[in-house]
């Protein structure tokens, strides 16, 4: 059972419920105690162990459906043979999971499960039933389902059936659990009772290629659950881990949702990094029972205070977006991120423009994501790029908030259409904020081509970095929460 | 662990039952993380959103045991010194004068420097000793001969730090305290812990390791009708299934804040005390600022109440 656990736990993992060896450990305890023998006693006991917030909680009880289902029907057909045990002595059943009403019938006939014709059954009860000599057609022939459906489980992790990852493995993994379970044997036996040819051969290996190709129905059921159990979210990861490293412009609309979860998950990590980071402060009232603890140890001298305020250092974060045709999906996705940190950036302003420069942060904090970015775009994003208006606009109105622990993003391409770059406002900026950090989705290598600035723009600029994949992304915003604390 | 009360934690139905006989009506879950909790020796991490009985649990569970209930209210800046133990400074301070005093006669006769601090030595200091700790909660809790409960009450409430110092006492029942040494809980009896939290910031994963993690989550009508039947038994049937399919439907609703069980059961009383026998809008309306606490959630309610009582009214009938 423990062997079963871990590879329940393997499954929890994939469904993203982060499970540690030391809740594993208490999870086995916890199996000791409560024993296996009342379902839902057993989930809820689990989920208690397990699952740790109220999202990992729901993904359990589907995990725990879809992982422990296959034990019902096994116990189903356990009983069932067991009946069918007294009734005939060469009997199997063969049938689909609900064999009980079948057996009946086999019991009667004389051995045959109740799939079979009625032809065959004929000739089963004038010829004495012939014994199959090959492993897996005794098995097939004697054993009883529950037996079948552990040495198809035991098969399945010879082959390593839960590294399966793609659909296109199903087959495959089928004929090796076949081979594992020895097929061979059983194919060898069959030709060779065809090839004696006498009427009880016959009947036998017509027989056991009946019951082959049903364990192989079963065989590809199993693989089919396993597939679903192990690789959906194994391709899951795949397509994340994919979706973090393409250019943000490829993108396209139906990946949007896929990417605002992959964003979620980034910022996440990054809150849970940085969050902890606190500053201790150095004014405030003087905590004197904490001074005279600290200093007893120097005889009672005052001379580390303590203070009583702590306080979180948070950065202001000034954004300026780009949301002209070409830039605008960065635009979004840099928007996106700013607002998923909003528990540990909670200064954010946000500006977008084309050529005028708008105020959006009442708009992000109030809205949805999708519908405030439409917004956005119908108001800031038609107009061709005019990098020396948009500038001047936040002279004019932006710059006095600007202070020495602002830190001003600014996301775009430089394309300034040939027009007034205005590089002395960004000089400007550069004085008076903290960090001046320009995003460009564009290659190095083009940031001098054509009507691009960037030659002007970067040197007033604490950082200038590439930035076209959600990689990049994070990387920036990480640094951006590192150098604040 | 072998508590007096055992018997009672000794499935999970009994623990149910016990738990109903002193009215705290809950699901299975629940009695089920009581249970492993005793059985496992893990403190319980008790999650979901305010006022559905979470600290209400522990105090139940304490009183079914018979147990005295050790509470520690976290708050910002909680530490060591209000949460596990203080010096008496005071008393230590006399401590240091009695000493002053008698400190002729244990030097008496040492001849120089090396032969005083050693005859200083032997004589048994008891400055640092456990008469002069005051125990606050987790190390009262630790302490108790018999077992007890120990809740940690909205333990989002404390800081990071305060998370990594309950680390030791919730994996191992044990507390280091420097200048003494480790403390341990009384291995057969160890105390029965209880966190809560409101989830207004994520716990830290070394502590939710450590802890089963129960989420009360707001109950279904069947649940909650029958929780209002324990705690306000007055009340009548009819009049209980109305205002119950009225607050389910409020916290179907956008608000700010909406209704937990605690708020039904505040509701029933007031209901009771105005006499009255069946829902109606005005009534509702009245009675509305018991239920909700935000202004802008009254005014949206309002808007709907003709509605919504109707439907609480038809449904009940």
């Amino acid at each position: 059972m423990d062997r079963t656990l871990v590879d329940f736990v393997k499954v929890l993992r994939t469904a993203e419920i982060k499970v540690s060896p030391a809740e594993t450990l208490d999870a086995m305890e916890c199996m000791d105690l409560v024993g296996y023998e009342n379902r839902e006693f057993l989930k809820n006991s689990l989920a208690l162990v397990l699952a740790k917030n109220p999202e990992e909680k729901e993904a359990f009880d589907d995990c725990f459906e879809r992982f422990f289902v296959m034990d019902k029907p096994a116990q189903a057909g356990n009983t069932s043979s067991d009946e069918d045990a007294s009734g005939g002595e060469d009997e199997f059943d063969d049938g689909d999971f609900n064999a009980e009403g079948e057996s009946q019938q086999s019991g009667k006939g004389g051995g045959q499960g109740g799939g079979q014709g009625g032809g065959e059954q004929e000739i089963d009860d004038s010829v004495p039933a012939l014994q199959p000599t090959s492993e897996l057609g005794k098995l097939l022939t004697n054993g009883t389902r529950t037996e079948q459906t552990i040495s198809m489980m035991e098969a399945g992790r010879k082959v390593e059936v839960s590294k399966i990852v793609v659909f296109t493995q199903k087959g495959l993994f089928t004929r090796k659990i076949m081979d594992a379970m020895g097929l061979k044997g059983l194919q060898d036996e069959i030709s060779d009772l065809q090839a004696q040819g006498g009427p009880g051969e016959r009947n036998l290996a017509g027989r056991l290629k009946k019951s082959r190709d049903l364990l192989r129905e079963r065989v590809r059921d199993y693989v089919e659950k396993q597939f679903f159990l192990h690789a959906d979210e194994t391709g899951k990861q795949l397509r994340e881990e994919l979706l973090k490293k393409v250019k943000l412009s490829s993108l396209e609309k139906r990946n949007f949702k896929d990417v605002q979860e992959v964003v979620f998950k980034m910022a996440k990590k990054l809150i849970s990094v940085h969050s902890k980071r606190r500053k201790t402060y150095k004014r405030g009232q003087l905590d004197v029972r904490k001074t005279l603890r600290n200093n007893m140890q120097y005889d009672g001298m005052f001379f580390d205070l303590k203070w009583k305020a702590s306080k979180v250092d948070r950065p202001k974060v000034m954004c300026i977006c780009d949301v002209s045709g070409s830039v605008s999906n960065y635009s979004r996705f840099l928007l996106m991120f700013l607002y998923s940190l909003a528990e540990v950036l909670p200064k954010v302003r946000s500006f977008a423009f084309s050529s005028d420069l708008g105020e959006v942060t009442k708009l992000f904090e109030h809205s949805k994501l999708e519908e405030a970015m439409a917004r956005t775009m119908r108001d800031y994003g038609n107009g061709s790029t005019d990098y020396g208006r948009m500038l001047q606009d936040f002279k004019n109105h932006v710059m006095d908030d600007v202070d020495n622990k602002t830190t001003i993003i600014i996301l775009g391409d430089a394309r300034n259409n040939y027009g007034d770059s205005k590089s002395e406002i960004v000089k400007e900026m550069y004085d008076k904020a903290k960090r001046v950090i320009w995003l460009n989705p564009e290659p190095k290598s083009s940031w001098t081509v054509g009507d691009a600035e960037m030659k002007k723009y970067a040197p007033c600029c604490h950082q200038t970095e590439v930035c076209n994949s959600l990689v990049h992304l994070e990387r920036v915003v990480s640094n951006l929460l590192k150098s604040v604390a | 662990m072998t508590l007096k009360n055992e018997k009672k934690l000794a499935n999970v139905d009994i623990i149910q039952e016990g738990l109903e006989q002193l009215d705290y009506i809950g699901n299975q879950q629940i009695a089920t993380a009581v249970f492993l909790a005793y059985h496992l020796e893990k403190p319980i991490l008790i999650e979901g959103p305010p006022g559905v009985g979470k600290t209400e649990l522990a105090k139940t569970v304490a009183e079914m045991l018979n147990l005295e209930c050790i509470r520690l209210q976290c708050y910002e800046g909680l530490d060591e010194s209000k949460a596990i133990y203080e010096w008496k400074y005071g008393k230590q301070l006399l401590y240091t004068q009695v000493l002053k005093e008698t400190l002729g006669e244990i030097l008496d006769g040492a001849k120089g420097l090396t032969e005083s601090v050693s005859k200083l030595h032997e004589f048994g200091d008891i400055f640092f000793s456990e008469e002069f700790l005051e125990p606050r909660p987790l190390l009262k809790a630790l302490k108790k001969e018999e077992g007890c409960v120990l809740l940690i009450d909205e333990i989002d409430k404390s800081d990071h730090e305060f998370e990594s110092l309950l680390l030791e006492m919730l994996s191992d029942y044990q507390l280091s305290i420097p200048e003494i040494g480790t403390i341990k809980a009384n291995e057969k009896r160890k105390p029965l812990v209880f966190l809560t939290s409101n989830n207004t910031r994520e716990i830290s994963d070394a502590l939710k390791r450590r802890c089963l993690h129960l989420y009360i989550p707001f109950p279904d009508a069947n649940l909650e009708r029958q929780i209002v039947q324990a705690r306000v038994p007055q009340i009548a049937e009819n009049l209980r299934n109305q205002m119950v399919t009225f607050i389910q439907e409020l916290r179907d609703m956008d608000l700010k804040k909406v209704p937990a069980i605690s708020e039904t059961i505040d509701w029933a009383r007031t209901l009771i005390l105005l006499h009255t026998e069946s829902l109606d809008a005005d009534l509702v309306r009245q009675t509305l600022n018991v239920i909700l606490k935000f202004q802008e959630d009254i005014e949206t309610v309002e808007a709907e109440l003709q509605s919504v009582t109707n439907k609480a009214l038809k449904e009940n009938q």
